[in-house]
C-alpha cells in the first residue's frame, strides 16, 4: 500500500484569482480568530486592517515589495522557486556597506553632487552584482548538483545572515555605535531619500492625501527604479530570447533540450537575473531607508524577501498585477502590525505575559495567508491517491 | 433494433475565443456495436468524447445512458458509469510502473486488487491482444504507442461498458491491430459498445458497424456498414481536399540526382533507458536530396537511434558524422546549429511548450541566436506556417495546448521542416494527422528533400508511409538494422516478415 501524490489532469474549476482572493480572506480570518482567542474584540482588528489600505505608511513597503515581487516573478516564470531573496539582499547590503562605510566613508555633511552620485551608483552596481552572484550560486547548485532550489535558497539565506553577523561584529562594526553590534550610519551625502516637511491640517482626508504625497516624494528615487524594473521585466519576458527561454523552462524544459539550449545555463541565468533585482532592491533600501545594518542580520529586511513570495504568487505571475499584489500584501501586513498596538491587544499581551506583539502578529498574518494559499494551490493542482 | 446504450443529443460546445468545436451534434451508440468517428484534424472528435468522459461540460445538449439522462461530472464519474476512454495523449503517471498505474485506477473506483493479481490480469489481457510490455517497467521509459497499449489494457480491466479509443490504435503494427480488433469484437458481442476515433479510413470501413463524420464541429454524415465507401467518406470529411489524398509513390517531377553524404552513421551502439543495448551496430548514410525510411514495430530501437543521431542520447560506440563533421556525443546544440530539423517521438512532450503560443514556440527555434527576438518576423513566419499547413484555428497567439492533437502536430512538423536546411530526422512524421494533411506533409518532405537538397531520415511505424516516401528503406528489429531495400521491388510481405521475426 502506497500513497502517491499526482498532478491533477484537469485543474479544479476555480482559477488563480479565486485562490488569491480566498487565501487573503482566509488569512485575515484566521488572524482575527487568533486575536479573538486571546481575548481581543474582532471588530477593531478587522477595522484596523481594512483602514490600512488607505494609509500613507504603506507606500514604503509597497515599493520595496513590488521590486522584490519582480525579482521573484522572473524566477517563478521559469518554475524556479527562489525563496532566497533575503540572502541575495543581504549579500548586496554587505557590498554597499563596504563601499559607503569603508572605502568611501566620510564625515562630511555634504559632498559635491558628482561624488555622491558616483558613490551611490557604484554601490548600486556592486549590490546588483552581489545579488546576481548569490542568486547564481543557488542556480549552479540546483542545475549542476541537482539539489532542489527551495532548501538551497533557504540555506543560502542563513549563510548570508551568518556572514553578515560576523562582519557586523568584526570589520564592519561602526566607530560611533556605543558598543552595539552594528555599522555606522550611512554618511548623509549617500542618502537617497528626500526629506519632506509636512504640516498636519487635522482633516483626516487632507492629511491622508498629503501623507501619500510626502511618502512618494521621499522615495521618489525608488519609484523611478520601480518603473525601470517594471519595464525591464516586461521587456525581458516578452521581447528577449532569454525571457522566452525562461518561460519555456517553466513550462516544458524538455522542449528546451530538444531545441539544443543549455537548460542548466538557463537556470543559472534566471537565478542571476532574479538575484540582481533583489540586490538592486537591497541597495535602494539601504541608501533610502535602512541607513545601517545591525545584528542580528535577519531583522534588517523586515522579512521582505519572504513577503515577496506572497506578492509573486498572489500576482498570478502577471507583470501588471505585481504592483497591485504588492500593495495588498503591504497593507495587510502593515495592518497586522498596527493591530498589535491596539490597546486591547497590548492589554491581552501583558495579561498573558507575552512580548513582541508586533513581530508575532506580522508573522501570524504572513503565515496564515501563506498557509491558506499553499493549501488552496495544492488542492487545485494535486490529488492524493492510494496504490495498493 | 435495440435501444442505444449511450447517446449524445444536440451537443454544442464553444471554447473561449469563439471556436465552435461542436454544433448541435447527436449520436447513438448501441450495445454490440462498433462505432467509428471520423473527421479532419480539429473537427471536434476529441472534444465530443471528452464530453462523454466528463472532461468538458457541454454548453448545451444532453447525454443519455441506458435511456436516462445523466450528468457526467468527472472522468472518475464516467468510469463508475462504465464509460472509459483512452485518450490521444497518454494520461499515465510517469513515475509509477505499469502495474502500479493500473492498480491506481482500479483503486479509484473501489476495486481493490493485489499487485500480483493486477500483474496476472495485465499479462492475460496483453497476451490476448498480443502486446509486449514489461508490467514492471516505469512508465516514463515507454514509447507513446506502448503507453497507449497500457491504457487500453487498463480500460478493459476497468470493465468498461463503453470503450472509447481516441486514436489509440493507430500505431499498433498491422498484425497486432488485427488481433486487437478480434478482441474488440469479442468485447462488443457481450453487449458492450466500442467508439473508435481514427484517421485510418480503410480500416475504419472494415471494422465499423457505424460511422459518424464530423466536419468543423457539425455532424455531416451517419453511415452504416452497407452504405459507406471510402470515396464518400473522404468526400464528407474533406470536401475538395479529398482528391489530394494518395498513397502512391511520389515519382516523376521529383526524380533528380542525389548529392553527397550528409548523414553518416557508422557502427552505432546506443543504450536504452535501462542500459540495455537498444541500437546494435547500426550503419547507414543519407545523401543530400535522399529520403531514407526505417520501418519497424514500436520499441525496436528506432527512437534511441534517432535520438542518438541528433545528440539527445549518448552514443556508446560508433560515430555520427553530419556534413563531414564528427558530432558524436557533442550535444543537440551542434546538430541543431548545423541545420538539422527533428521530429521526436512524443512530440507533445518534447517538441512543444504547451503553455506558450505558436509564435513563441516558433521563435524558440528560429530566434536562437538573437538576443532580442524579432517578434514581427516570427509572427510572419508563424502565419506562413499556419496558412501553408492549415493549422486551425489560424491564430498565432493561440496557446499550443488549446489546439487539437493533429494541429499541435502540424505546428511541430511545419516548424521543423521549415528549419531543416541540411537534414531532417523524424519519428512518425504524420502521427495524428488526417489523411489529407498526411499526404500534404509527405509531399512537402519529398519536395523539400529534392528542392533544398535535404537529407531526410525518418522512422515510421506505418509501413505505407515508409513505402510511399522512401528512396530506399531499412527495417529495424531488436536494435538491428536490415537493408537497404528498394521500396518498389521488394515484396511487402518480406518487409513485414522482417519487422516481426
Ligand atoms: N480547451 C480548449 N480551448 C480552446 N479551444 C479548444 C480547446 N480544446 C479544443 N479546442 C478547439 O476545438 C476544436 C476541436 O478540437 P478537437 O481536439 O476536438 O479536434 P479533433 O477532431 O480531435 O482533432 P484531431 O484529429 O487533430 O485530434 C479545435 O479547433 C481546437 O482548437
Ligand atoms: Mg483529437
Amino acid at each position: 500500500m502506497r500513497i502517491v501524490l499526482v498532478r491533477r489532469k484537469k485543474p479544479l474549476k476555480y482559477g488563480g484569482l479565486v485562490v488569491a482572493l480566498l487565501s487573503l480572506l482566509s488569512g485575515i480570518f484566521v488572524f482575527t480568530i487568533f486575536a479573538w482567542l486571546i481575548g481581543v474584540n474582532p471588530y477593531p482588528v478587522v477595522e484596523t486592517i481594512v483602514t490600512t489600505f488607505i494609509f500613507p505608511g504603506v507606500v514604503k513597503d509597497f515599493i520595496i515589495l513590488t521590486l522584490l515581487g519582480y525579482a521573484l516573478l522572473i524566477a517563478f516564470k521559469g518554475a524556479l522557486w527562489n525563496i532566497g531573496a533575503e540572502g541575495q539582499m543581504h549579500m548586496a547590503f554587505l557590498v554597499s556597506i563596504y563601499i559607503t562605510l569603508i572605502v568611501f566613508f566620510t564625515t562630511e555633511k555634504s559632498l559635491p553632487l558628482y561624488i555622491s552620485i558616483g558613490v551611490i551608483l557604484l554601490s548600486i552596481v556592486a549590490a546588483v552584482a552581489a545579488g546576481a552572484l548569490w542568486g547564481g550560486l543557488a542556480g549552479v547548485i540546483k542545475a549542476y548538483a541537482g539539489v532542489d532550489e527551495v532548501p538551497v535558497t533557504l540555506i543560502l539565506n542563513y549563510i548570508a545572515y551568518f556572514i553578515g553577523d560576523i562582519l557586523v561584529y568584526g570589520p564592519f562594526r561602526g566607530k560611533y555605535v556605543y558598543g552595539y553590534a552594528r555599522t555606522d550610519l550611512i554618511p548623509d551625502p549617500y542618502k537617497l531619500s528626500i526629506p519632506v516637511q509636512r504640516q498636519l491640517s487635522g482633516n483626516a482626508l487632507i492629511d491622508t492625501v498629503t501623507g501619500y504625497m510626502a511618502e512618494f516624494a521621499t522615495y521618489a528615487v525608488w519609484l523611478v527604479a520601480l518603473i525601470l524594473v517594471l519595464i525591464f521585466t516586461y521587456w525581458l519576458l516578452n521581447k528577449s530570447n532569454i525571457g522566452l527561454r525562461i518561460k519555456i523552462l517553466g513550462s516544458n524544459p524538455d522542449y528546451l533540450v530538444s531545441l539544443g539550449y543549455d537548460v542548466r545555463k538557463t537556470m543559472v541565468l534566471t537565478f542571476m537575473l532574479s538575484g540582481a533585482i533583489a540586490g538592486l532592491t537591497a541597495a535602494l533600501y539601504y541608501h533610502g531607508s535602512l541607513y545601517r545594518i545591525e545584528y542580528p542580520l535577519e531583522y534588517n529586511t523586515a522579512s521582505y524577501g519572504y513577503l515577496a513570495i506572497l506578492v509573486a504568487w498572489l500576482s498570478m505571475l502577471d507583470v501588471y498585477l505585481v504592483p497591485l499584489s504588492a500593495y495588498i500584501v503591504s497593507a495587510v501586513i502593515l495592518g497586522s502590525q498596527r493591530v498589535s498596538s491596539l490597546p486591547s491587544v497590548r492589554e491581552a499581551f501583558t495579561r498573558l505575559q507575552l512580548g513582541g506583539a508586533e513581530m508575532a502578529f506580522k508573522l501570524l498574518m504572513f503565515g496564515s495567508i501563506l498557509l491558506a494559499y499553499s493549501i488552496l494551490r495544492f488542492i487545485q493542482d494535486y490529488e492524493l491517491k492510494v496504490v495498493s | 433494433m435495440s435501444s442505444p446504450l449511450l447517446s449524445v443529443a444536440n451537443i454544442t460546445k464553444t471554447f473561449p475565443g469563439g471556436v465552435v468545436a461542436l454544433d448541435e451534434v447527436s449520436m447513438d451508440f448501441h450495445p454490440g456495436e462498433f462505432t467509428v468517428i471520423l473527421g479532419e484534424n480539429g473537427a471536434g472528435k476529441s472534444t465530443l468524447v471528452k464530453i462523454m468522459y466528463g472532461i468538458y461540460t457541454p454548453d448545451k445538449g444532453s447525454i443519455i445512458l441506458k435511456g436516462r439522462e445523466v450528468e457526467i461530472k468527472s472522468s472518475l464519474d464516467a468510469i463508475k458509469k462504465g464509460i472509459v476512454m483512452v485518450s490521444q495523449i497518454p494520461q499515465l503517471v510517469d513515475r509509477l510502473t505499469v502495474v502500479e498505474n493500473i492498480s491506481l485506477s482500479l483503486t479509484r473506483i473501489g476495486m481493490f486488487e493485489t499487485m500480483t493479481r493486477v500483474r496476472r490480469f495485465f499479462k492475460e489481457v496483453s497476451e490476448k491482444i498480443g502486446i509486449k510490455v514489461n508490467p514492471d517497467a516505469k512508465v516514463w521509459s515507454l514509447t507513446y504507442t506502448q503507453k497507449q497499449l497500457i491504457e487500453i489494457t487498463r480500460a478493459i480491466l476497468l470493465d468498461a461498458m463503453v470503450l472509447i479509443l481516441d486514436e489509440a490504435l493507430t500505431y499498433l503494427p498491422m498484425e497486432e491491430r488485427r488481433k486487437f480488433y478480434v478482441y474488440l469484437n469479442e468485447f462488443k458481442e457481450k453487449g458492450r459498445s466500442v467508439i473508435l476515433i481514427t484517421h485510418k479510413i480503410p480500416e475504419a470501413l472494415e471494422i465499423a458497424d457505424k460511422i459518424y463524420v464530423l466536419r468543423r464541429g457539425k455532424l455531416v454524415g451517419a453511415l452504416d456498414k452497407a452504405s459507406a465507401n471510402i470515396d464518400k467518406i473522404r468526400d464528407l470529411m474533406f470536401g475538395e481536399a479529398a482528391k489530394t489524398i494518395t498513397y502512391e509513390r511520389f515519382t516523376k517531377p521529383y526524380e533528380t540526382p542525389i548529392g553527397d553524404i550528409v548523414l553518416n552513421i557508422r557502427n552505432l551502439v546506443v543504450e536504452g533507458d535501462y542500459g540495455e543495448i537498444a541500437v546494435n551496430n547500426v550503419s547507414l548514410s543519407v545523401r543530400a536530396g535522399e529520403i531514407i525510411g526505417i520501418a519497424g514495430v514500436v520499441g525496436n530501437g528506432q527512437r534511441e537511434l534517432l535520438e542518438a543521431i541528433v545528440g539527445l542520447r549518448r552514443v556508446r560506440e560508433g560515430r555520427v558524422i553530419i556534413d563531414n563533421h564528427d558530432v558524436t556525443n557533442k550535444g543537440v546544440k551542434l546538430t541543431r546549429e548545423s541545420g538539422v530539423g527533428f521530429i521526436p517521438d512524443q512530440p507533445l512532450r518534447y517538441a512543444v511548450s504547451a503553455d506558450n503560443n505558436i509564435v513563441e514556440n516558433v521563435a524558440a527555434l528560429f530566434s536562437r541566436k538573437n538576443f532580442v527576438v524579432n517578434w514581427k518576423s516570427m509572427r510572419e513566419l508563424s502565419e506562413k506556417l499556419i496558412n501553408e499547413y492549415g493549422i486551425y484555428p489560424p491564430r498565432p497567439e493561440m496557446h499550443v495546448k488549446l489546439l487539437s492533437g493533429g494541429n499541435i502536430m502540424k505546428t511541430v512538423v511545419s516548424r521543423e521542416l521549415e528549419y531543416a536546411s541540411k537534414a531532417l530526422v523524424a519519428y512518425n512524421p504524420t502521427r495524428g494527422l488526417d489523411e489529407a494533411t498526411s499526404t500534404f506533409v509527405r509531399r512537402k518532405m519529398k519536395e523539400k528533400a529534392v528542392n533544398s537538397k535535404l537529407a531526410v531520415l525518418f522512422a515510421s511505424e506505418d509501413l505505407d508511409e515508409v513505402l510511399q516516401l522512401s528512396d530506399s528503406l531499412y527495417v529495424m528489429n531488436r536494435g538491428v538494422l536490415y537493408g537497404p531495400f528498394d521500396p518498389v521491388s521488394t515484396p511487402r510481405s518480406k518487409i513485414e516478415e522482417l519487422m516481426v521475426v
